[in-house]
């Protein structure tokens, strides 16, 4: 199951400046997982020390909220992910 | 009744159809609680004024400084060292002397944020941290309010409209809280989102269009491009988890 995660501005530093990154799984927790393999320190960026999505963190499954049990979501091939960290400027 | 100086002023709106005398005679009549007048308050306020909203109660607590100037274009350099409230009310009253420009100089707390927005028909989030914002989601629901968000950070900018019972509520989709000291922005973010909050106060008072509700919109200036993200409301949302209404709806 190819699933393209789109990353965050935030953290894309933490992966090589890709702004897409491509994985494999048939979760949203898989995919993010997976994230985490090839780039490790994102993990710190995606989950909190209790393995729940970091609550700064929204999750979006081709655009619809994936909240709550978001690790549980499935997803298909093909499906689009996004990380949406909370922004509080005015 | 709209004045013989008024259909001038507003003749270039008043043609758009949905809008007419009678659109622009609601937005004579709509009074509009702003908290903020920052980045996004000083874009909301002026474009609201210059539409003809009737009442503008705009509340900030800061003084301005020069590092406002890149963003907040309501100040300029010589208000440097005033009340952003006093400055904001000075030039608004210039742009449209028709509309009532109500100046508040206080924090908002959980205190007096009650009391801050009686009277008024709809809340704009205009502020820069998200306890503020938290405290306006929740006080809009509890008050059936409507609220317009907006924030911005660098180049990106994020909006959405609240009808409480109805639609997902800040609350629903936002449920950490970091504490954003100095963040970095470009001047241009809050103009993008300041007029997309106006934009939706106007349809909102004049009842046309489709409302931005439902739905995260997040833009993005570096690539420019505009993402929609679409929202439910949280059964158990700490804020508006126990209203009934029609749930998802749109207007």
């Amino acid at each position: 199951m190819s699933v393209k995660i789109n990353i965050h501005p935030f953290f894309s530093h933490l992966t090589n400046d890709q702004a897409v990154v491509e994985v494999n799984g048939s979760t949203v927790g898989q995919c993010l997982e997976q994230l985490v393999a090839q780039f490790p320190e994102v993990r710190n960026w995606l989950f909190e020390k209790d393995g729940k999505v970091n609550r700064l963190v929204d999750i979006y499954v081709n655009g619809e909220s994936a909240y709550p049990d978001e690790l549980a979501k499935p997803v298909k091939d093909g499906d689009e992910l996004h990380t949406v960290v909370i922004i509080a400027g005015g | 009744m709209l004045t013989r100086d008024e259909l001038e002023r507003y003749d270039r709106q008043i043609l758009i159809k949905g809008i007419g005398e009678e659109g622009q005679e609601k937005l004579k009549q709509a009074k509009v609680f702003i908290a903020g007048a920052g980045g996004l308050g000083s874009v909301t306020t002026t474009y609201l004024t210059a539409a003809g909203v009737g009442v503008i109660r705009v509340v900030d607590h800061d003084r301005v400084e020069l590092s406002n100037l890149n963003r907040q274009v309501l100040h300029w350099n010589e208000d440097i060292g005033k009340k952003k409230v006093d400055s904001a009310t000075e030039k608004l009253k210039r742009l449209n002397p028709r509309v009532k420009v109500e100046a508040i100089e206080e924090m908002i707390t959980e205190v007096n944020i009650s009391q801050l927005v009686a009277g008024f028909d709809l809340i704009v989030d205009a502020m820069d941290n998200l306890p503020a914002r938290y405290l306006l989601n929740k006080v809009a629901i509890e008050r059936n309010i409507p609220f317009f968000h907006g924030a911005v950070h660098g180049f990106e900018g994020r909006a959405m409209t609240i009808i409480p019972g109805e639609t997902a509520c800040l609350r629903c989709v936002y449920r950490g809280a970091i504490v954003e000291g100095k963040f970095p922005v470009i001047g241009v973010t809050p103009g993008v989102i300041g007029c997309i909050q106006a934009t939706e106060v106007i349809k909102y008072i004049v009842g046309i269009g489709q409302l931005l509700t439902n739905r995260l919109l997040i833009y993005d200036g570096l690539n420019m491009k505009f993402t929609e993200f679409r929202l439910k409301r949280d059964p158990n949302c700490e804020h508006c988890g126990n209203l009934r209404g029609k749930e998802n709806s749109e207007r």
